[in-house]
Formats: C-alpha cells, structure tokens, sequence
C-alpha cells in the first residue's frame, strides 16, 4: 500500500473514520450524516462542508468510488484500498481499546 | 414590489465571520438578504423578523450539482454567490446542535478553507503589488514625478500594504484558532 495514503489516513479523524466506515454500503452524503447521528446518538455531527470536503478528499486518494446517482444525489462505496485503510484503523483502534484496559498486545 | 434597500459595506477576504453576524443582525431586523454586487453593494428584502444562520464557503468557482443538493439536504438555502463565496442560511431553529448551524464541523476543514483563501486570493495579491504597483510607484519616485496619477498610485500603494498586512495577520489568527478546535 501507498505509504503517503496511509501516513494520512491512519490515525483518522473521527468524521473520516465513520464516513468511511459507512460506506461498506454505498451511500450519499447526506444519508451517511444520518447514519452517523443515529450511531453515536447524536454525539456526532458531521456538517455539510467537512462531509463535502471529505467525500471529495476520499474520492481523489481512491478510498471510495462513485457507484450512482439517485435523485441527482452521488452514491459513494468503499473501494479494496479503503477497506485496507479502514482494517488498519481498526486494528488500532481496538489496540487502543485493549490496553486500556490493561490487555498486553502481542501481535 | 416589495420594499428594497442597498447598503454599501467592506469586508475583506479575511472578514467573513463578522459578515455573517451582520447579516444575521439585518435578518433578525427583517431584512434578508437578495444580492451581493461588486464591489461591495449589500440589497436586502423586506421579509418578517427571524433568527436565520448566515454561512459563508469560499470555493471558488469549484462547485457542482451534487455539492449544492448535499447543502440543500442538510437544510441550507444557497441563494448567492459573489467573488468565489457561496452565500447559505438556514434558519436557527431549525438547527438541531450546534455543528448543524456551522458549514463545518471540524477545525480541519475550516483550516482548508483558509488556504484556499490564501492561495487563491491572497497570492495573487501580492503578486500583483510586489510585480506591478511596487515598482511602478518606485519608477515614478525615482523620477521625480509628482502629479495626480503619482498621488493616487501612492494611496493605492498604502491601501495594498494596509489589506495585505491586515488580511494576513487575520488569516494567520483564524487559522490558528481552527487548529486549536
């Protein structure tokens, strides 16, 4: 993998990380907004201009794709690059999960 | 017809937090905003009193169809553009936290909304002082001239100095506070 996609995408930001891990289906903008209120009850609100920003962000570096539009609304997905990224960032995340609770990670 | 007024404010590329709290102030009034034309004319409609949520993106010209239909989803009315600036409202009540009034919700991306501000707007200013306005006024110092045209290259050049050093400095605070978001 492209170290210069991974050096910016690992750590993630928290909007980034739900944008992409929404997109495991394909998704507009908007619905993703959504999706991401109702996970985190409404902890999290990503906006219209950093949901914009990022989409196009993510779309350039190849980490998601243009599937269709619905509605004159862009449908994005995951494209294999993004998963890697998104598994990466996983696996980090549950790293930081595990020691924190006081768990060794040997892997 | 309804009852029209043109009011003539500066703002600078650096002052779009204070345009939208005026703007916010002149709807609260009851006067909405329906135009903005060069270089600085402001034209607002008569319409009833509210709190509405004025929001400025610098885009430049790099917009499309699916950028404005995700801003509409979100509850944004797109009702002008000027000089690279999307001009959105929406109104407070309907904002249901506080990042649901803001175009952004993270610091990042406001932070690249500055570049973009400086890279497209601030650059070319100064190309244009430091490659045209500087040495021409040096030229016309060097020889001797001193006659209207001089006078008004001199003020031209100071008011160049003033928006550059003003904008930069503000640009340099916003950029720092966002980081720090």
């Amino acid at each position: 993998m492209d170290k210069r996609i991974q050096r910016i995408y690992v750590p993630m930001t928290e909007s980034g990380f739900y944008i992409l891990f929404c997109l495991r289906q394909p998704q507009h903008g908007y619905g993703i907004s959504q999706q991401v209120r109702r996970m985190t009850g409404g902890a999290l609100t990503i906006s219209a201009g950093t949901m914009y920003g990022t989409l196009s962000k993510m779309e350039a570096d190849g980490l998601i794709a243009f599937v269709r539009e619905e509605d004159k609304r862009k449908l994005y997905q995951i494209t294999p690059l993004g998963a890697e990224i998104l598994d990466l960032e996983l696996r980090r995340i549950e790293r930081l999960y595990r020691n924190s609770r006081g768990e060794i990670c040997d892997e | 017809m309804s009852e029209k007024k043109t009011m003539v404010r500066f703002f600078t590329i650096a002052d779009f937090e204070e345009e939208e709290l005026w703007l916010r102030r002149q709807h609260r009034m009851g006067w909405k905003l329906s135009s903005v034309a060069p270089p600085c004319f402001f034209t607002f409609e008569r319409c009833p009193p509210e709190d509405m949520i004025y929001r400025l993106d610098f885009k430049n010209g790099e917009t499309d169809d699916e950028y404005f239909q995700l801003f509409r989803d979100y509850g944004w009315e797109d009702f002008d553009q000027y000089a690279g600036w999307i001009y959105f409202r929406k109104p407070a009540a309907e904002a249901e936290s506080e990042a649901d009034g803001e175009l952004f919700s993270d610091g990042l991306s406001k932070v690249e909304m500055v570049k973009k501000i400086v890279l497209t707007r601030m650059l070319p200013l100064l190309v244009i002082f430091l490659c045209c306005l500087l040495p021409s006024w040096l030229r016309m110092f060097d020889g001797g001239i001193f006659n209207v045209l001089s006078y008004v290259l001199y003020a031209l050049v100071l008011f160049y100095i003033w928006l550059l050093v003003y904008c930069g400095v503000k640009l340099t605070r916003l950029r720092k506070k966002y980081e720090e978001k």
